[in-house]
């Protein structure tokens, strides 16, 4: 299954300025639990997917709102020179064509 | 007697004396608060009211450059709403990190707009106003005494890197608004300020627990962004002691058990925990129980006393002035070769501008349609069929940066590279001149720790009387 088919938000956001943050949410407990398990979204192949150095994304589960969330640091601070996205709104591209 | 005075009369025993109901009027005042949900929470008739006006997101630029994030107009129409929403009431008012970024210069274009409304509408109250500047000096004596803490990857700063911040700033907590309750104020405007902290200090001085106090706090900052589906329509959040009741106050805005554990997740690298200047939210133990289909009953949230006393600084210093080229091609043989070019074109312009201008510029060429948003480590499978070109450079002066991207203008719309065959023209100008100057441009210099003895010297209240 597509992630964009089995969830019903993907929005990324910053943490502060210094961090981009990612929450996945899913409308059930079945396709929560496919996400949660999904290789696809382990923190060695989402860094891949962001072109980040390993180690570098954190995957938090949320259970409560049945939702993950990614963090990372940003390339910049935000509005830094250079920045390209100083709200970190558009940094879930790279996740819509995840297969889980 | 003050609107405080008689919130306290209210209250003689305390949170055994009933619920205390809180309406959040708005999550960033001055991008127009929707006036039905507004009225309908009026007429709840809360204890108090709340509006935060602050966000770091919008970047370094307001807390460098001092103005206000939100337009002149709309900002006084806000305030007029809720000025004249709490005086009706007689309740307190309590404002956080006015004009967006809470320096000096935003509390005084915020503090003239509420003297202004006063004078026209003829409302009369006290007045306190918190102060949330740090002075150069007490960043560098923490520096030298290691108080200073950087946060993620930010760097020390330097002395020259604290002295030329424009505004420093740190985030006032409960105790800021406390001491101005104290000063039996029925508005109180504060510069930079934790969201929490608007809707903390209240429940605090009647004697509420902080655990739940601090996380209705924290979900009603935003108004009825925890809703589904969420919005920005004022948010009324009623504190029970050990539990707290929420509800937008937009009948089409939904409060559920999902929706507001989710809104722990928003903005927030750990959904578990809250950290704030006297303290930390903890969440781990949360329930969420749904009342009906619109509200939610929330408990389990635990306070931590922090053993040491910090608050969050954040600085702005300037990195010179920006401004662009705006331009879009439809080639594809431009769009397969545009790395080759832009570099080319940086080299001529710097080859050609660097005994002009010392070569003091930095340059950044923003390819839209390909990677201008997300640095993807791949390319594209298919390339685009129009890309969009934004030259951007920043320099220390305005005349500087019009030079440079004049310059790199003329030669990326005349670069000749190998298989070209609009020997005319690379580029399309929307509108000419495709220069535009976007003024000074700022870096965050400060987003740092700064461990404390005591809190209540580096906020002062100024009170007026209107």
């Amino acid at each position: 299954m597509k992630l964009t088919d089995a969830a019903t938000v993907i929005r990324s956001k910053n943490a502060r300025p210094l961090q981009i943050t990612i929450d996945l949410m899913f409308e059930d407990q079945a396709r929560f639990d496919l996400a949660r398990q999904s290789p696809s979204l382990s923190p060695a192949n989402l860094a891949g997917l962001y072109g980040l150095q390993q180690g570098s994304v954190q995957v938090l589960p949320f259970p409560q709102a049945l939702a993950i969330k990614l963090v990372f640091d940003r390339r910049t601070v935000a509005g830094d020179p250079g920045d390209r996205d100083v709200y970190g709104t558009q940094q879930h591209g790279p996740l819509l064509g995840v297969e889980l | 007697m003050s609107a405080v005075g008689k919130l306290r009369d209210r209250f003689p025993r305390g949170p055994e004396t009933r619920p205390l109901p809180a309406l959040a009027a708005s999550g960033q005042l001055g991008y127009g608060i929707p006036e039905p949900a507004l009225k309908a929470g009026l007429e709840r008739e809360p204890d108090f009211i709340g509006c935060d006006m602050g966000s770091i997101d919008p970047g370094p630029h307001y807390l460098g450059s001092g103005q206000i994030a939100t337009s002149d107009i709309m900002t006084r129409r806000d305030l007029g709403l809720v000025l004249r929403g709490a005086r009706a009431l007689d309740v307190p008012l309590l404002l956080g990190t006015a004009g967006c970024a809470g320096a000096r210069p935003h509390l005084d274009t915020t503090l003239d707009m509420i003297r202004a409304i006063a004078t026209e509408e003829g409302l009369h109250f006290r007045l306190a106003a918190i102060g949330a500047d740090i002075p150069a000096d007490t960043v560098k004596a923490a520096r030298r005494e290691n108080r200073l803490r950087p946060l993620g990857q930010m760097a020390m700063p330097s002395d020259e890197e604290i002295d030329g911040s424009t505004n420093l700033v740190a985030q006032m907590g409960t105790e800021a608004f406390r001491r101005a309750l104290d000063t039996e104020a029925d508005v109180i405007i504060a510069g930079r300020a934790c969201d929490t902290a608007i809707f903390t200090a209240v429940p605090e001085m009647l004697g509420f627990p902080l655990g739940p106090a601090t996380h209705m706090a924290k979900i009603i900052e935003c108004t009825s962004i925890c809703c589904t589906p969420g919005g920005r329509d004022a948010m009324l959040g009623t504190l029970e002691g050990d539990s707290f009741l929420i509800e937008s106050m937009n009948p089409a805005r939904h409060a559920t058990p999902m929706s507001v554990a989710a809104h722990a997740l928003y903005e927030q690298a750990d959904p578990y925990k809250v950290h704030e200047p006297e303290g930390t939210l903890h969440l781990d133990d949360v329930v969420y129980d749904a009342v009906d289909e619109h509200r939610v009953r929330v408990h389990g949230a635990r306070w931590e006393q922090a053993a040491q006393l910090s608050v969050k600084l954040e600085g702005a210093i300037p990195v010179g002035e920006r401004g662009m080229v705006l331009a879009g091609a439809a080639d594809p043989r431009f769009i397969a070769a545009v790395d080759e070019i832009t570099e080319a074109v940086e080299k001529t312009g710097r080859e050609l501008l660097g005994e002009t201008l010392g070569g003091d510029f930095q340059l950044f060429f923003r390819v839209y349609g390909r990677d201008g948003v997300v640095p993807w480590p791949d390319p594209p499978a298919e390339p685009p069929r129009e890309v969009f070109v934004m030259v951007e450079c920043i320099a220390p002066t305005a005349d500087q940066v019009k030079t440079v991207l004049a310059c790199c203008k003329q030669y990326l719309l005349h670069h000749g590279f190998p298989g070209r065959l609009s020997t005319a023209g690379n580029i399309a100008f929307p509108f000419t001149p495709p220069e535009v100057l976007a003024g000074p441009a700022y870096r965050f210099s400060l987003y740092h720790v700064m461990q404390v003895d005591a809190l209540a010297p580096l906020f002062p209240i100024q009170v007026e009387e209107l």
